[in-house]
């Protein structure tokens, strides 16, 4: 490999603050002040109305192309005492995610933000968008905020801004510039008009406005222009040169590199200003037809590169000379700029005219061209601008070849670029048939969840890299394989397969080069995510934990925050499913405020975050909070097939409609939408759970106890919850079994022995020992309390009541358990302790009928048959006695109704 | 949709070719594009093109089919 200087400043140490979120370093140019040429011209009048820029939020300079617009900013810009943050804006900046990540970037380069501001954690470029698609509103806002809080203003620069079509970006930047107060001063430097609401600035004075008009050259600025290019013409010719040119500052340029090497320069501009044809057309041509075969075919050449140093330009060219070529071209300040080191760009105008001529001159060695430069740039280690020119080139073979080889297919999911990427390929024919190609469809269709293809491409990319020797590119590759391997076994539900890709790339990684996965941390942790998402599928929480815990801390900052967040929710999760919901909570927390500093506008992981929040609202029995989450997730985009949150989200929702009295709609809630290789046993035994606990409520004791069958001890909470309803459906020794068999082995949280508590307290308090269900009781609730876990309380059944509203239980509820369903025997009778008490309740005929046979412990089926009507019409009957009785199970609707003598 | 489009100066037979998909004729120190514009992204496409190559647009009109 060879070596080569350049202005991008690789920075190699991904947890450098300085690289994006994809891993890729920034392009340091694209930060930098435009350096000002020799024959550069300061026209006082236009730095003075931009000196106004300082007294107003928005400052628009706006001009066609080559009308000096970024020079005269960046020469303004250059004299200022306060910062200044430049963007060059790029054509792929229009997605909003990456265009804030270099804005970001550019005002931590200026040094107006520091890398661990906002509150973000420090070192690795946190509080920056780190997905392509777009950006959070609360990351724009905590921005607005820090440069509100700011002494003086930052001056930030976007150059070029005209590449950003996007109305979201205008948008948002106006909201941070309403929000930035004093702080921010915006300098748009733009060839169209912004979408921005202008004449709301211009009504408010806030705008500073430089036109085209006021760009153009005056007649006495043109001769000193023409003077500095050693071209001294008199007033009347400088003054017909302005209005042949409409004193555009490039067509001034053109014509005095025209007219300097013609023998008479006065006659050479008369001539011109006679001639009828389009000014820079006509001009390039000129100046084109004055320089030396080698170096037009230079120029030509490089019109399709955005950059190019020396060595690169000789790739396109095939020769050696371009060095000195370059040197002579800039020195003469015709065509290219330097941006620093050894790398040049053509001035944006020229470029676009140099390529039609291109065109015309070498029909048809554009795509030869654009890999020329695809092949060096691989060589020389530049990723992003291999892939764009292979493409731009039809071989995407190379394309593919290039990302897999740099293990960067992990970029196709996650990072600043999966959106590109995906662009990039999506051109990509059949005829590209390579096992990278092949990984790089597979890569594909697995992001959009195309399973059928997804797998179909994996097991022929598969079959092509068995045949191949093991050189360090199919190492790459299969390494890249095992990534898909582990994400399909993740979204079919396949635990060996993923531990199976797991072992094959703990050995692959020892034939590759450190430096080379360092690089790309987002593989691995992309890997590890969806290994621990397998396990803990299957239901082997430790394993999956260790795992899931190693994918969290990742390194890579923003490269690895979207596998980071989904690690996260995944712990939460575990930590529910073991019954510890404060911890549950803090991940989950924990999880979507990652999400939200990275400014991932709809993460998947933070997703199974809000998930777990959700459940422990409903835990907690605050469920109104626990409607609000789960819509919030029903908003963001779901993995269709993917097991753990969709068995996750089941859980929550058919919980919440267990507890809102649905017990229909909560059975079928957690009936399994995704099919899967291996069986969940927590998944089922949830699922167990509650359709037997709606089969109770129901009064349908039998089919309840039935439904528990498979529930075992391996699942503490469900077993816990499943000796709950044995107990209530009349056998307390089914349920002692259940606890017995219940391994907790210190790993089960409060819910587990809250549950175990009051399952035995309610076994003795049947057997006539209060004492003991007193003390079972204080136990429970002493635990409860911490964790505000009340669920297991208010749906406990009529027993518990008298318990808790006599003391000493009493004070032990106090403040946190509400007790608006409990009975108050023994205390004084509090009116608004049941509300419901003061409605006169009248039961339909019917209502009473089938409410004493319930009490009978008859279950839905028997009543019907007894009283000759469908069960349907039974559960209605029952449905309309619970709402008049304001309760939401059997026990209490027999017990109120006994209360109220309805019975 | 057909559109011409009217731009100052006379144009070189090379950067007319930028435009493949329209005609054009020379007139009276202009140049005319002309010819079928697909929809209105084409449009502006065609716009930022002009732009881009540094022409001045004195006109834009569809024109009758």
């Amino acid at each position: 490999m060879r070596s080569v200087s350049t202005p991008y400043g690789r920075a190699r140490a991904p947890t450098d603050a300085g690289t994006d979120p994809s891993g890729d370093p920034y392009l340091r140019t694209r930060f930098a002040l435009p350096s000002r040429p020799a024959t550069f011209l300061r026209r006082q009048r236009l730095v003075s109305h931009l000196d106004q820029a300082l007294s107003t939020p928005l400052t628009l300079v706006n001009g066609s192309a080559g009308a000096g617009k970024t020079l005269l900013t960046a020469d303004w810009a250059a004299g200022l005492r306060l910062p200044v943050a430049w963007l060059t804006v790029e054509a792929g900046d229009h997605r909003p995610g990456v265009f804030w990540a270099y804005v970001f970037e550019s005002l931590r380069v200026c040094g107006a933000r520091a890398a661990d501001a906002a509150g973000a954690r420090a070192a690795d470029a946190a509080g920056a968008p780190a997905d392509s698609s777009g950006v959070g509103r609360s990351l724009l806002a905590s921005l607005a905020a820090e440069l509100n809080a700011r002494d003086g203003p930052v001056v930030l620069v976007l150059d070029e801004y005209d590449r950003v079509a996007v109305p979201e970006v205008a948008e948002q930047l106006e909201f941070v510039l309403r929000h930035s107060g004093q702080g921010l001063r915006l300098v748009l430097v733009t060839r169209t008009e912004p979408l921005l609401p202008l004449h709301r600035f211009r009504a408010a004075d806030e705008l500073t406005e430089i036109r085209g008009a006021e760009l153009s050259f005056t007649p006495e600025e043109a001769g000193a222009l023409l003077r500095l290019h050693g071209l001294h013409l008199p007033e009347p010719a400088a003054s017909a040169l302005v209005d042949r040119t409409r004193g555009w500052a490039a067509g001034l340029r053109l014509s005095a590199l025209a007219a300097r090497e013609s023998t008479d320069p006065e006659r050479y501009l008369k001539e011109f200003e006679a001639d009828h044809s389009t000014v820079a057309d006509f001009l390039l041509a000129e100046v084109l037809k004055g320089r030396t075969e080698e170096t037009q075919d230079l120029l030509l050449r490089v019109s399709v590169l955005d950059r190019f140093c020396p060595d690169l330009a000789d790739a396109l060219t095939l020769r050696a000379d371009a060095e000195r070529l370059l040197a002579g071209l800039h020195r003469e300040n015709a065509f290219i700029e330097r941006l620093g080191h050894s790398w040049y760009r053509l001035h944006p105008l020229f470029r676009e005219i140099l390529r039609a001529h291109l065109r015309e001159r070498l029909p048809g060695a554009e795509a030869e061209l654009h890999l020329r430069a695809a092949r060096w740039l691989r060589r020389s280690g530049f990723l992003p601008e291999t892939l764009a020119h292979g493409a731009a080139g039809g071989d995407f073979d190379l394309a593919a070849g290039a990302l897999v080889d740099d293990l960067a297919i992990g970029q196709l999911f996650t990072g600043l670029h999966s959106d590109a990427l995906a662009q990039l390929f999506a051109g990509m024919g059949p005829e590209a048939g390579s096992p990278a190609s092949d990984l790089v469809r597979a890569a594909g269709a697995l992001a959009r969840c195309d399973l059928d293809h997804g797998l179909d491409r994996l097991r022929r990319a598969r079959e092509q890299l068995s045949e191949t020797d093991d050189s360090p590119g199919p190492v790459a590759a299969r390494l890249s394989c095992t990534l898909l391997e582990a994400l399909a076994a993740r979204l079919t539900g396949c635990t060996p397969r993923a531990e199976q890709a797991a072992a094959t790339a703990e050995e692959l990684r020892r034939d590759l080069p450190d430096h080379l996965l360092d690089e790309h941390p987002e593989l691995t942790a992309l890997l590890m995510t969806h290994v621990g998402s397998a396990r803990l599928w299957e239901g082997r929480f430790d394993d999956a934990r260790a795992v899931l815990r190693r994918a969290a801390g990742a390194p890579g900052g923003s490269a690895t925050v979207l596998p980071r967040v989904e690690s996260m929710g995944h712990l939460a999760l575990l930590d529910y499913l073991n019954g510890w919901l404060g911890r549950a909570e803090r991940r989950a927390l924990a999880a979507v405020a990652e999400a939200e500093r990275a400014g991932l506008p709809r993460p998947p992981g933070a997703g199974l975050g809000r998930l777990v929040l959700a459940a422990v609202a409903v835990d907690r029995q605050e469920l109104g909070l626990a409607r609000v989450l789960l819509e919030e997730t029903a908003r963001l985009p779901a993995r269709e097939h993917d097991p753990v949150p969709t068995a996750g989200r089941a859980m929550t929702v058919s919980r919440l409609l267990l507890d809102d009295g649905e017990t229909d709609a909560a059975a079928e809630a957690v009936e399994p939408t995704v099919s899967t290789a291996v069986a969940s046993p927590w998944a089922e035994s949830q699922a167990a759970v509650v359709r037997s606990a709606a089969c109770l409520t129901d009064g349908r004791p039998d089919e309840a106890v039935r439904l528990l069958q498979g529930v075992g001890g391996d699942q503490p909470v469900c077993a816990v919850e499943a000796a709950g309803i044995q107990v209530a459906a009349g056998r307390p020794r089914a349920a002692a079994e259940l606890l017995d068999a219940v391994r907790s082995e210190g790993r089960t949280g409060p819910a587990v022995s809250v549950g175990a508590a009051l399952v035995r307290a309610r076994v003795a308090q049947e057997s006539g020992d209060t004492i003991t269900a007193r003390r079972l009781v204080a136990r429970a609730l002493l635990d409860a309390r911490r964790e505000r876990l009340r669920r297991p309380f208010l749906q406990a059944g009529g027993w518990i009541e008298p318990l808790l509203a006599a003391a000493p239980l009493h004070e032990l509820a106090e403040g946190w358990l509400p007790s608006g369903r409990r009975q108050t025997h023994g205390e004084p009778v509090q009116p608004v302790a049941d509300p419901a008490l003061l409605v006169p309740v009248e039961l339909s005929g019917r209502e009473r009928d089938v409410l004493q046979r319930l009490a009978r412990m008859m279950s839905a089926e028997e009543i019907a048959a007894d009283l000759y009507v469908s069960v349907n019409t039974v559960k209605t009957h029952l449905k309309s006695a619970y709402r008049k009785l304001a309760v939401n199970r059997r026990s209490d609707a027999v017990r109120r109704a006994r209360d109220l003598g309805l019975l | 949709m057909r559109y011409e489009i009217r731009i100052e100066g006379h144009l070189s037979e090379t950067l007319a070719n930028a435009f493949p998909e329209l005609e054009h004729v020379v007139m009276s120190g202009q140049t005319v594009l002309f010819g079928t514009v697909i929809d209105e992204a084409h449009l502006y496409g065609l716009l930022t093109r002009c732009q881009s190559l540094g022409l001045h647009v004195m006109e834009m009109r569809q024109i009758p089919e």
